[in-house]
C-alpha cells in the first residue's frame, strides 16, 4: 500500500548531504581565510586597503595658511634640536606626503630624528578664485608669509630653505629676492633652471598652435590630469612597464604596498594656477630667463648670482621629468661661494623617496645641514 | 620563485616590456617632440577648448531645462565647499595659536601644554 508522502515546501532546502547547515558552512569558510590571512601568505593581503593610514603618518599640525598655502609643523622628537629651523617647499603641482610616505622611507621623519625641527610648505588644490595666483603671489606673498610666521613662531631670525622640483625653483627665486629675510641655507632638489634640458616640455611650449594665454583665459586652473598627462608623455609607456612589474612581484607584500603608494602618488598631481602656468610657460620654458639673469617675478627681476648663501644642489642621473641638462647649470648661476653639487643614481622620485635616497642622499643631506644648522 | 614560474612566457614578456620600455618610450618621446605633433597637439588643445565652451553652454541650457544642475552649478558648491575649508583650517591655527597663549602662562612649551620645547642647542656629530 502506498503512503501518501507530505508536499515538499517551496522554502525549506532539502537537508545538505554532509549534515552542515549553509551557516556552518560560511562560519568554516570565514574560518579558513580568516586562519590563511593569518599565516601571512605574502600575496594574500590587500594592502590598499590600509593605504590611506599609512601615509603621511608623522605627526604634524597646521601652523598657517595662505591662498593655497599650508604651512605645516612637523612634531620634534629630539629634546635637543638644531638652532636653524628648516622649511621643506613642494613643488605646486605635487603632493608633499611624497616626503613622508611611510615609516622608515620618508625624509621628514629622517630629518626629525636627527635633530632637524621642519616645516612644510604644501599646496592645497587652487581653485577658480585662485586663477589669479603667479609667481609674485607665490614667492612674495605665499612663501615670505611662510617664512615670516617660523620666524615668529621659532624665535628664530634664520631658517634654511629646502626646495624640490619646482619648489626649488620657488626657495631660490626667495633667497634672490629677499637676501635680508634670514634664509641661511638653501638646498635643492632636482630644480629646473635651464628650459633648454627639457626639450619636450620646451618644444610644445614654443609651438606657435599652442596659445598659453588662451588656455588660461578658458580654464582658469590647469587641471591635475592635463598636468599628469604631460608628465606621462615624458615617459609614455613607464605606467604600462610598472603594472607589470607590479604582477611580477605580486606575491611580495613590501613590493605591492611601495608601487601602489607611489602610484597614488603619481596619479594625485595637483591642479595649476592659470596666471601661475603662464608665467611658466612664458618666463621659463620660452624666454628660459634664468640664464641671462633676469627672471621676472612682479615688478623685480631676479638674478640667481645674487644668492650668496650655502647652497646645495641634488640632481638625479636617470631623472626624465627634470634631466640633469635642465638643472645642472643652477650650480653656476647661484653667486654663493659655499656651494656644491650631488648628483645620484636613481630618477625623479626615487631620488628623494626612493633606496638610494635613504641609504645615500639623506646622510649626505644631513652631514651638509647640520654643520650649517648651529 | 620556482623554476616553472621563471620559465613561464607571459612573466617573461612582461620581463622584457619592463627592460625595453626606457627605450620604446624614448622613441615615442621623440616623436611627440617633433614640429609636426606638436602643431597638431597645439591645433587639438585650441579646437578642444573651442568645442568645450561650446558644449558647455548649450549642455548648461538643455540642463536647465530639465532642472538638473549644471558642471558650473556642481563647480560653484565645489568652491563653496573649499571655503569652508579654508575657513576650518583658519579656526585651527586660531586654535593651536590660542592653546600656544594659554600655554606661556606656566612653562615655555611648544604649543601643547605640559610639552617642553626642544632647546636649540644640538651640534652635528664630530667627523670619525
Amino acid at each position: 500500500m502506498a503512503t501518501k508522502r507530505a508536499p515538499k515546501s517551496p522554502h525549506k532546502p532539502p537537508p545538505p548531504a554532509h549534515g552542515l547547515s549553509p551557516e556552518e558552512i560560511d562560519q568554516r569558510v570565514k574560518k579558513t581565510i580568516e586562519r590563511t590571512l593569518a599565516r601571512n601568505i605574502p600575496g594574500l593581503n590587500v594592502p590598499e586597503l590600509d593605504l590611506d593610514l599609512e601615509i603621511g603618518q608623522t605627526p604634524k599640525e597646521l601652523v598657517y595658511t595662505r591662498d593655497t598655502l599650508r604651512l605645516y609643523h612637523y612634531r620634534p622628537v629630539l629634546d635637543e634640536i638644531y638652532r636653524v629651523p628648516l622649511l621643506v617647499v613642494m613643488s605646486p603641482v605635487a603632493r608633499g606626503y611624497i616626503l613622508d610616505l611611510a615609516a622608515g622611507q620618508s625624509l621628514v621623519e629622517y630629518l626629525l630624528l636627527q635633530g632637524y625641527d621642519v616645516y612644510m610648505a604644501d599646496w592645497a588644490p587652487p581653485r577658480r578664485e585662485h586663477a589669479h595666483l603667479g609667481l609674485n603671489a607665490f614667492i612674495n606673498e605665499m612663501l615670505d608669509g611662510a617664512v615670516e610666521h617660523i620666524r615668529v613662531e621659532s624665535g628664530e631670525a634664520e631658517i634654511s630653505l629646502v626646495g624640490y622640483c619646482m619648489g626649488g625653483m620657488l626657495s631660490c627665486l626667495y633667497a634672490a629676492l629677499h637676501p635680508h629675510r634670514g634664509v641661511k641655507n638653501l638646498v635643492c632638489f632636482t630644480t629646473p633652471i635651464n628650459a633648454d634640458g627639457m626639450v619636450l616640455y620646451k618644444q610644445w611650449a614654443e609651438s606657435k598652435s599652442f596659445d598659453i594665454d588662451r588656455l588660461v583665459e578658458e580654464l582658469g586652473i590647469i587641471p591635475g590630469d592635463l598636468i599628469n598627462a604631460s608628465i606621462q608623455a615624458l615617459r609614455p609607456l613607464q605606467r604600462s612597464a610598472n603594472q607589470l612589474q607590479l604582477l611580477n612581484n605580486v606575491d611580495n607584500d613590501a613590493f605591492v604596498k611601495a608601487n601602489l603608494r607611489f602610484d597614488r602618488w603619481a596619479a594625485e598631481q595637483l591642479p595649476l594656477p592659470g596666471e601661475l602656468a603662464r608665467d611658466f610657460v612664458r618666463d621659463f620654458l620660452r624666454a628660459n630667463r634664468f640664464l641671462d639673469g633676469a627672471f621676472p617675478v612682479g615688478d623685480k627681476v631676479v638674478d640667481l648670482g645674487k644668492i650668496r648663501v650655502p647652497f646645495l644642489h641634488v640632481a638625479a642621473e636617470y631623472d626624465h621629468i627634470v634631466p640633469t641638462a635642465a638643472s645642472k647649470d643652477l650650480i653656476g648661476l647661484v653667486g654663493s661661494a659655499d656651494k656644491q653639487e650631488i648628483v645620484i643614481k636613481g630618477g625623479h622620485v626615487s631620488l628623494v623617496a626612493g633606496g638610494n635616497a635613504v641609504y645615500r642622499l639623506w646622510p649626505q643631506l644631513d652631514r651638509w645641514l647640520g654643520a650649517r644648522s648651529i | 620563485m620556482s623554476d616553472d614560474e621563471q620559465l613561464n612566457p607571459v612573466r617573461l614578456w612582461r620581463e622584457w616590456f619592463v627592460k625595453s620600455e626606457k627605450a620604446w618610450s624614448q622613441s615615442m618621446t621623440d616623436m611627440m617632440g617633433d614640429e609636426r605633433f606638436s602643431k597638431g597637439m597645439g591645433r587639438y588643445m585650441q579646437e578642444a577648448l573651442h568645442t568645450h565652451r561650446m558644449f558647455s553652454e548649450s549642455m548648461a541650457q538643455y540642463l536647465a531645462n530639465l532642472n538638473l544642475p549644471s558642471r558650473q552649478d556642481v563647480l560653484d558648491v565645489s568652491d563653496r565647499l573649499g571655503r569652508v575649508e579654508d575657513a576650518l583650517s583658519s579656526v585651527q591655527v586660531e586654535l593651536r595659536e590660542l592653546r600656544m597663549r594659554l600655554a606661556q602662562g606656566g612653562a615655555a612649551t611648544g604649543g601643547r601644554p605640559g610639552v617642553v620645547k626642544p632647546a636649540r642647542t644640538k651640534r652635528p656629530p664630530e667627523p670619525t
